[in-house]
């Protein structure tokens, strides 16, 4: 054993708040990579998606939970999945790299973006003041995924249940942004 | 304005970062005899028209995609949005 | 005075009574009362000075049109200037004051100019202070700013919060009056998503103003009974208070919502929200803003706006005078006359410019038809008029009406133009509208209820159809198109006394006629040189008079006149409103590093690079100045060793099947046959050929690489990267993803770092300088199995590493690193040492990239491979980047050791003149380094790799000084690189 132990630390140290109708979490222990397609490469990656997770690739924009609900697979772009895994992988990264072989172009970004989630029957309200994409639940469907700007930071945006939403954004600015998300929650609450 | 994406339908203008007319996917081969010249008029000649102008819009806070947008300088009407990669395929930009 | 002037009816609430001051008089009044019908009520005439002349001002209107009534409501920080009374809505303990006069409202010492009023003509300024050109900044100037504007600036920071927010909606119903009611309910049936905004209190409109009736019911019912039913449907908004202020590109609207403006205190919620609208289709529904005629002295208190007038009766019970004369050109003056009548209020007179019948039979009132208002009297409230027959006539207010203009403001903001209606003497909105806009009602040139209520219902379904919903069942209402007949008339010629179209900026019917004498014959031009309309109301009630009397002027048709462009925003919007959020420490967001929370523990102080913050530099207890402090940790670096926290550099994961061609194209050098397990430097063009970015790029794999950038252009790489992968080479398998916040990285410098980075890297790996070289790299484990990258690259010149690890233990890995650094003294070192050994060494860095300087004068041309193409290849080679004496990168000591170079300094040849002719380079970055123990300095010289040895100077003649400087090798220390290598 090595004489020194690194301690890994959230990176908003678990924030949780319960507000007068909504309530808003840290995603902690959320496994996050980036799957590359490789050119002309999107059956294979198909393949590897139904064969391991039973999930149909999503188009632009969509993402798709598995049955277990322990994987969404999140598509950005034309070339480019976004996979969050929820059972607390140890190195998410060779778990999907054991699926995908040389099928796809692996990165993990676990630690690059920090997760929250907002829920309620506030969440909608207090997002209008920061979000320009239109959350309208018959516009902004379940599963849908946007990714946009908010109070100047880049976020990815899914909406994973009736009025429940999952925010990403970068990790550095993790404070400034779970600041924006309070002051909008606090604005309508 | 909005931009209506081929992927993900219209989103506001401040996803995007703009970069200048699309005429600047078609970067000259370096091994042209001519490729100076070339290269001049690639780097620094560009029209400026009144009316409709094919233009680079880069999807920063989006899907990251370089689109070519067909807008009208004068009213802003967007008459056409493209992936620029399909547009740069189309046009030969192979290796 | 207790509300003197209250009569019956209304929709206030006369159970409750509200107290309020002005200009420290208490009044009373009731909820539902504006600021403006509680001051008329409590008899409250005057109420401001005018703008340029100080002239005693009262109400005139009661909307958001009103030139005259502004004044400053609350106090202390939250005092806010240049608000229209007419829109204030009154709450318990409100306090307003009246603004510009100097003494009080009633002996204001600045109403001296209007008895210089002959001296202070249109064009004033611009004759005035040209000359002689010294006066300007100790005489004109000082003047003109302790004489101009209205309101006064609280000068505090604005206590109050503002949001912004964004919405959609199908359609989007600007102005709830019966137009836009029965436009909302229209596509509300129909089951599209709806806003309806409004900029009063409550919506409905004239409806609220007026005594008609709509299906048996008052008007203001009704509202209540459409009101109720849009309220019912989960498809329909309704924002009151909230103004459509602009119409932008692709059906994107600009609205401000005064949430909290009507209550004492916000409670820490936003007070108002600036809202991005994106509607598929719009509706103008904005109805008609009433004008004015122009006749002698026809702006003192109690001259009035007559549709204002009937608001003031119907809406708020007040009746703005005991005695009322009426002026009009048209019917609905008269309405105004029926309905006071109605009220038992006292008319004096009805004067009409017409010959026309009488529109009604009014007791005890004298009717004047086909006559005119030629003057009045009464300073601080009028008291009289005269009429062009010479009759005086008294009453101590007259309602005027010269028509009523559609509300066309918001149709004109994507460059459209109003058209002229002939039969209704006005403006109506064009034909180019902005994109997905339609107009309706008054708006539209329908000024008559039952033809407003079907215009907006029938467009609205015409618009539902274009969108796929299925159109409403038809409108069935019961109402009445009043009669609106009117015949044009504007000014009164035979008045000899000033007659005041736009009341907000004093301008004159003389002073259009005089700028049209001068040669001001465009409307744009007339407005700019008058300054018509170019006040806080934007002339909404002064515009198309003057227009109007220009055309005759000119002897063109109103229609040939045009208007001037109308621009947003329709009223105005508080910049507290357009800031937001972004004050303070919100303005921006904050990037913070790994290790932010040590160095805050650690007293570090911070620089904001880019929205970074970074640790500057680590004073220690007795150190005194910033330099002792760095210079220590740069000592203590050379001498055992440092760690600096550089996770803010760009981090780019690039993978593919062709990602060693992509770098290839991308960088000067060629990366292609980079084994895996390196690193290399690379330096990046732009194609213009200047050189645009550096860094390190380590091959982990054979399709796979990370590419580091500097930290200001971790960004711009990225975009230029994909950029250069979609549209150059679309055909190459290479896929870019930024990790730079998935990776706390550090370098750790100094010839202990290996003793260092031995210590908490797990046994297995060897780290000795025959396994893991310079420039090498790897994923290893340390700590007992946990995922790190090692990089053996160096900025400071000495034995270095960079160590990365997830980002969650990037914390850790600091105290970890300070820790067990312990044996060595290790020492945390800032950006200012950081930039001190780059100096040293002699590093390129911003302040040499700075978008003017190619790889020939960074003296890294050699790097440019000859063998293959890259983004800026071609045009780096022309001729005027390759000139025999371009620019060198050098070095540059003070021959006098003690001295302190500058940075910007120019470098001239000895002998010659410091002049830009002689000009041969700057100083680019300068330092005092600790190692050396004098001022060093980096700079670009013409020829200088050529001139090593000789003595230039270094000239700052800003500061007017000058210093004798050696040329030297830029690499101060370690020239070999021999430290680097061990």
């Amino acid at each position: 054993m090595s004489e020194y132990c690194l301690e890994p630390a959230s990176v908003l140290d678990e924030y949780k708040q319960q507000f007068n109708g909504a309530e808003l979490r840290e995603l902690v222990d959320v496994g996050k990579v980036s799957i590359a397609i490789p050119l002309k490469g999107e059956e294979e990656v198909e393949k590897v998606l139904a064969d391991h997770f039973g999930i149909a690739i999503p188009t632009v924009g969509k993402s798709v939970l598995s049955e277990d609900k322990m994987v969404r697979v999140i598509r950005l772009g034309n070339d480019q999945l976004f996979v969050l895994l929820f059972d607390q992988q140890s190195d998410p990264r060779s778990f999907l790299a054991n699926k995908f072989g040389n099928v796809a172009y692996l990165t993990d970004q676990s630690d690059s973006w920090v997760g929250l989630e907002i829920r309620g029957t506030k969440a909608r309200q207090a997002l209008e003041r920061i979000c320009m994409v239109d959350l309208h639940p018959e516009v902004f469907l379940e599963d849908h995924i946007a990714r946009t700007l908010m109070e100047h930071l880049g976020v990815l945006i899914i909406r994973n249940g009736d009025d429940s939403f999952v925010l990403m954004s970068a990790s550095s600015s993790a404070k400034s942004f779970l600041h924006a998300i309070i002051t909008s929650i606090r604005n309508v609450v | 304005m909005i931009i209506e994406h081929p992927l993900l339908g219209p989103r506001d203008m401040a996803e995007f970062v703009y970069l200048g007319d699309a005429a600047l996917i078609n970067r000259p081969d370096w091994q042209d005899p001519d490729a100076a010249n070339k290269y001049y008029e690639y780097q620094y000649l560009r029209d400026n028209p009144a009316g409709l102008h094919r233009e680079l819009w880069y999807h920063e806070q989006g899907d990251r995609s370089w689109l070519v947008v067909t807008r009208d300088t004068l009213t802003h009407e967007i008459t056409n949005v493209e992936l620029a990669r399909d547009v740069a395929v189309e046009e030969g930009r192979s290796r | 005075m207790t509300q003197y002037n209250r009569i019956d009816g209304g929709l206030i609430d006369r159970s409750r009574v509200l107290n309020f001051s002005f200009n420290g008089k208490q009044m009373q009044a009731h909820p539902g009362d504006t600021l403006a019908s509680a001051l008329l009520a409590n008899g409250q005439k005057l109420v401001g000075r005018s703008f340029k002349y100080h002239r005693p001002r009262g109400i005139f209107s009661a909307g958001s049109e009103e030139p005259n009534a502004m004044v400053q409501l609350r106090s202390g920080a939250y005092l806010e200037p240049n608000t229209k009374a007419t829109v204030v809505e009154l709450f318990e303990g409100l306090s307003a004051t009246s603004q510009n006069h100097r003494g009080s409202l009633e002996f204001d010492l600045m109403a001296v100019n209007d008895f210089l009023a002959p001296f202070l003509s249109t064009g004033f300024y611009y004759k005035t202070f040209m000359w002689p050109k010294k006066f300007w900044e100790k005489l004109y100037e000082p003047i003109i700013r302790t004489s101009a504007g209205l309101g006064k600036l609280s000068l505090q920071e604005d206590p109050d919060c503002y949001d912004k927010g964004f919405l959609h909606c199908d359609l989007l119903v600007i102005g709830g009056g019966p137009a836009g009611i029965s436009a909302a309910l229209s596509a509300g049936r129909s089951g599209a998503q709806v806003i309806l905004a409004d900029e009063d209190f409550i919506i409905g409109g004239r409806l609220n103003s007026e005594v008609y009736e709509i299906d048996q019911m008052a008007g203001s019912d009704w509202v209540l009974t459409a009101k109720a039913e849009l309220e019912t449907m989960d498809n329909v908004r309704i924002l009151a208070r909230t103004t459509i202020y602009g119409a932008y590109d692709h059906g994107i609207f600009g609205a401000l919502e005064r949430c909290n403006d009507h209550l004492a205190s916000t409670n820490n919620k936003p007070r108002q929200i600036l809202w991005r609208i994106y509607s598929k289709r719009s509706i103008l529904t904005a109805g008609s803003t009433e004008r004015s005629i122009a006749f002698g002295n026809n702006d003192r208190p109690g001259v009035m706006l007559a549709g204002s007038v009937r608001t003031y009766v119907n809406r708020f019970g007040v009746a703005p005078g005991k005695q009322v004369a009426i002026f009009t050109n048209n019917d609905d003056g008269w309405r105004t006359a029926t309905d006071m009548a109605a009220k038992g209020v006292s008319i004096s007179a009805v004067i009409d410019s017409r010959e026309i019948d009488p529109r009604a039979k009014i007791s005890g009132a004298g009717l004047f038809l086909g006559a005119s208002v030629v003057d009045t009297t009464g300073r601080k409230g009028i008291k009289s008029i005269t009429l062009s027959n010479g009759q005086t006539i008294e009453c101590d207010c007259l309602a005027v009406s010269g028509g009523w203009n559609p509300n066309v403001h918001l149709s004109g903001h994507q460059r459209g133009r109003p058209e002229w209606r002939e039969d209704i003497a006005t403006f109506v909105p064009g034909k180019q509208l902005p994109v997905g806009m339609a107009c309706a009602g008054a708006a539209n040139g329908n000024l008559t209820l039952n033809s407003a209520l079907h215009d907006g219902y029938d467009i609205a379904g015409r618009q539902m159809h274009d969108l796929g919903f299925e159109v409403a069942k038809p409108l069935t209402v019961d109402a009445e198109d009043e009669s609106c007949e009117i015949t044009p008339f504007w000014h009164v010629k035979e008045s000899r006394k000033r007659a005041w179209l736009d009341l907000q900026n004093d301008v004159t019917v003389k002073d259009i006629k005089q700028s049209n004498l001068e040669g001001f014959r465009s409307v744009e031009h007339l407005k700019r040189y008058t300054t018509l309309g170019m006040a806080t109301d934007q002339g909404k009630t002064a515009n198309i008079l003057a227009l109007a009397i220009m055309a005759e002027c000119t002897g063109k048709t109103i229609p040939q006149t045009g208007t001037t462009i109308y621009r947003p925003p329709y009223t105005p919007v508080p910049m507290g409103a357009m800031a937001g959020r972004s004050r303070g420490k919100d303005f921006r967001p904050f990037r913070l590093t790994p290790s932010h929370q040590w160095a805050e523990q650690h007293g570090a102080v911070f620089v904001e690079t880019g929205n970074w913050l970074r640790a500057q530099w680590y004073p220690r207890r007795g150190e005194t100045t910033w330099r002792q402090s760095v210079d220590r940790e740069v000592e203590q670096t050379r001498k055992s060793v440092g760690i600096c926290d550089v996770t803010t550099l760009g981090k780019i994961d690039i993978q593919g099947r062709d990602a060693a061609e992509f770098l290839n194209k991308v960088y000067v050098n060629g990366f292609a046959k980079l084994a895996v397990g390196k690193t290399r430097y690379g330096l990046m063009l732009r194609e213009d050929g200047i050189a645009y970015d550096d860094g390190t790029t380590a091959r982990l794999g054979e399709h796979h690489f990370v590419m580091t950038t500097t930290t200001a252009n971790a960004v711009l790489v990225f975009r230029r990267l994909e950029f250069a992968r979609q549209c150059l080479w679309p055909d190459l398998d290479v896929h870019l993803i930024s990790i730079t916040d998935g990776w706390a990285q550090y370098a750790v410098a100094g010839p202990n770092s290996r003793g260092l980075i031995r210590k908490i890297a797990d046994k297995e790996y060897d780290l000795s300088n025959e396994a893991f070289p310079f420039m090498a790299c790897k994923e290893i484990s340390i700590c007992g199995g946990t995922l790190a990258r090692l990089f053996r690259i160096s900025f400071s010149g000495e034995l270095a590493y960079e160590i990365a690890v997830p980002t969650r233990f990037g914390g850790s890995l600091m105290e970890i690193l300070m820790e067990a650094g312990k044996e060595f003294d290790v020492v945390a070192y800032g950006t200012e040492a950081l930039g001190v050994m780059r100096i040293e060494k002699g590093h390129a860095a911003g302040n040499e990239l700075i978008g003017q300087t190619t790889a020939l004068n960074l003296g890294l041309d050699r790097m440019v491979s000859s063998k293959k193409d890259c983004i800026g290849k071609v045009l780096s080679q022309r001729d005027a980047l390759n000139e025999e004496d371009a620019n060198r990168l050098v070095g540059f000591r003070p021959v006098d050791r003690s001295h302190q170079l500058v940075a910007g300094a120019h470098f001239i040849s000895k002998g010659n003149q410091p002049v830009m002719l002689n000009d041969e380079g700057w100083m680019t970055s300068v330092c005092f380094s600790p190692t050396l123990g004098h001022s060093i300095g980096l700079g670009f010289i013409k020829r200088g790799d050529q001139r090593k040895g000789e003595i230039v100077r270094a000239v700052n003649p800003i500061q007017n000084s000058e210093i004798e400087v050696e040329i030297v090798s830029p690499h101060f220390v370690d020239p070999e690189g021999e430290r680097l290598r061990v």
